[in-house]
């Protein structure tokens, strides 16, 4: 589905992904883990394709087309989605009517009819439940004031409604509370199946004690120093990072 | 060598004092005032930013009764204009059409009459209203060019239901001036909201000139909503002087999306205690509009006050400005004032000017003020597309957001919804925001 290979990105001049390759197969969940500073948010931004970050060398090729010269409403309508680390917030535009526009951009560039407000509010109260998003966040404004874990959820209910076939969750447990990991995890868990696949970047094992991944994958310096399971997750929360970054084991 | 205000002058005929009739006197009063002007010019402080270079170059063709048959449009009928709720009256290059307005002219408690007749009116007292503003070059003009005006008068403790809706078309092949006034008279303790609606045909390139006085009685309450939509080869002089009697509250927006150079002034003077005014106005402008307003609110005397609320969208090689004046008198304790000048650029050429003026004779009193001038979030456009939408659906959305501010607080759905049409197209918010 997903094929990154030799990646590398610059920013402002400076390169942050320095020959980044990975396959993410359909229905696969992978967890990209790493220090600050080692490039997790260049990378989901780069998929995405925001402005700014620059394709210096190699591919990034999504159900065999390449998303580099895309601009990012064309990714959206390939089936590529990001869920923010730091939710937008617009004040003055309504949640639901944001959606619509969204669903029915996607729609327009597949060629599939547009959906009437009566169908999208349909499909929306269906929706709404399963990511346990309380309906009255639906009429107010797009995140605004929303409370942190309010945000993340209106992230995983656009996922759901969007029904990407990547979807890329950008440090979605920041700041949430254990409640709010959980609603977030299970939001996401019940719309994993055998053909969406995920990339859950995070700082912390204990998110993917909830969304379990098929892989974890260690970014450092650009690069991916480190390829496992999710035990290795484990093993990064209880001697950190050093041991790969140093290339040393360390005596734990 | 004449100049343009003076050569459209001699177009006139001269005022005749000798008849007593008081309006005739009032004319040949303001003549005296302007025979000897020019146009303001930018050496004036008031006029620092806007030229009326072109309005100077144009030979006017002074609107009279006979002129309004020279049409662009196929006739209208009554039918073109009925809303529902709503009581609407229909100028045509300034002159009323009874044929094309609410017959219902008389409703209950409500006096809504075209002031043809020339005697004066004792009990509204006309002559001391269109005297007030004499000594301004576009309000003498505009006695001096008079077509049609309009009085309406709410009676004491009358709350009319309806809208009253003016329609005011431009509609001339020729360069005509139009000049308009409209009197709106809140007796004590009523309820009223007006809307006057300026529009013009695309190939329209006159010049509106209309003042609207309003006079708030005690207690009343008037919404006011001014929304300037004319075709981009227009010119358009607006000026709006208010007076707000205690415990009176006017609500009036200024909207202004259309006209080549718009220039509307408002000057409120909030006379009585716990007089309530709130100036909201939203602009947007492309290509190279020029849209200014200059606005005044007098607390004269203690426990008034007063919000506002201006934000102005521009592009292309639009400019704006906003000069924003709050007079606080000497004994005037106890007042607030609040004011808020946002602008969003949305292209480098474009520009805007913004200015606050405080002039505060009193000690105790809370005035807060504030200008910002951005522009697109970067950031949320991006979040916009990444969901899926355009860049141009996004851009346009955004846009919105930042006008939503003003066009929420009006309280007429009807408007609000072809403001969100002007801004997204066809898709409606409102219909989600009416579920909620």
């Amino acid at each position: 589905m997903l094929e990154i290979s030799d990646l590398h990105v610059d920013v402002d001049g400076k390169e942050i992904l320095s020959g980044i390759n990975l396959t993410v197969k359909p229905g696969e969940t992978h967890a990209i883990m790493g220090p600050n500073g080692s490039g997790k948010s260049t990378l989901s931004h780069v998929i995405a394709g925001r402005e700014g970050y620059t394709v210096s060398q190699g591919e990034i090729v999504f159900n065999g087309k390449s998303l580099v010269d895309l601009e990012p409403e064309e990714r959206a309508g390939e089936g590529v989605f990001l869920a923010f680390q730091y939710p937008i917030e617009i004040a003055g535009v309504n949640n639901v009517y944001m959606l619509k526009a969204a669903l029915n951009g996607i729609r327009n560039y597949r060629g599939e009819k547009e959906l009437t407000s009566v169908e999208f509010l349909k499909l929306v109260k269906s929706k709404v439940k399963a990511v346990g998003l309380d309906e009255s966040l639906l009429n107010r404004q797009v995140n605004s004031g929303f409370s942190g874990g309010e945000k993340k959820r209106n992230e995983i209910f656009q996922l759901s409604v969007l029904e990407p076939m990547l979807a890329v969750l950008d440090e979605t447990d920041s700041g949430l509370d254990i409640d709010a990991l959980k609603a977030v995890s299970d939001g996401v868990n019940k719309l994993r199946d055998a053909s969406r696949s995920f990339m859950v970047i995070t700082h912390y094992q204990r998110l993917l004690d909830y969304i379990v991944p098929d892989y974890v994958h260690v970014l450092a310096k650009g690069k991916i120093i480190k390829t496992g399971d999710k035990e290795l997750a484990r093993t990064l929360e209880s001697k950190g990072y050093d041991w790969l970054t140093d290339g040393q084991e360390s005596a734990a | 060598m004449t100049n343009s205000l003076q050569a459209l002058l001699q177009k006139l005929p001269e005022p005749n004092s000798d008849t007593g009739d008081w309006l005739e006197r009032l004319r040949s009063d303001a003549l005296k005032i302007i025979s000897s002007r020019d146009y303001p010019s930018t050496k004036e402080e008031s006029w620092k930013y806007t030229s009326l270079h072109d309005l100077r170059k144009n030979d006017y063709l002074i609107a009279d009764e006979r002129n309004t048959g020279a049409l662009l449009k196929k006739p209208y009928s009554r039918d073109d204009f009925l809303e529902a709720d709503k009581l609407h009256l229909v100028f045509i290059n300034g002159f009323f059409q009874p044929n094309l307005s609410t017959d219902e002219l008389l409703e209950n408690g409500i006096k809504i009459r075209p002031t043809k007749t020339k005697k004066a009116d004792e009990k509204c007292n006309l002559e001391t209203i269109l005297k007030a503003d004499l000594s301004e070059t576009f309000s003498a003009l505009n006695i001096l060019t008079l077509c049609d005006s309009l009085l309406i008068e709410v009676e004491k403790n009358r709350k009319i239901e309806k809208v009253i809706k003016l329609i005011l078309i431009g509609e001339s092949s020729e360069p005509l001036l139009k000049s308009l006034r409209i009197i709106v008279k809140m007796n004590e303790n009523s309820h009223a909201r007006v809307v006057e609606e300026y529009r013009s045909h695309d190939k329209d390139a006159g010049l509106t000139n209309v003042v609207t006085n309003l006079r708030l009685g005690q207690n009343s309450t008037l919404f006011h909503h001014r929304l300037q939509m004319e075709s981009m080869n227009t010119t358009h002089i607006g000026k709006i002087d208010a007076q707000v009697d205690s415990g009176a509250s006017l609500y009036s927006d200024s909207i202004v999306m259309g006209s080549k150079l718009s220039r509307v002034d408002i000057d409120v003077s909030l006379s009585g205690r716990a007089a309530y005014c709130r100036l909201n106005g939203l602009f947007t402008g492309i290509n190279d509009q020029h849209i200014d307003h200059h606005t005044t609110i007098r607390h004269l005397v203690g426990e008034t006050h007063s919000d506002e609320l201006y934000r102005g969208i521009l592009d292309d090689n639009s400019r704006g400005i906003f000069n924003g004046k709050v007079v606080v008198s000497a004994d005037a304790q106890k007042i607030s004032a609040r004011q808020a000048s946002n602008n969003l650029l949305l292209s480098k050429l474009a520009e805007i000017d913004t200015k606050p003026e405080l002039e505060i004779y009193a000690d105790d009193v809370k005035c807060a003020h504030g200008a910002t001038v951005g522009q697109l979030d970067e950031t949320a456009l991006f979040y916009l597309r990444s969901r899926g939408l355009s860049y141009k659906d996004a851009r346009a959305l955004l846009i919105y957001a930042f006008a939503e501010k003003v066009i929420e607080s009006i309280p007429l759905p009807a408007l609000r919804q072809l403001l969100e049409n002007k801004f997204l197209g066809h898709n409606q918010m409102s219909e989600f925001i009416q579920q909620g």
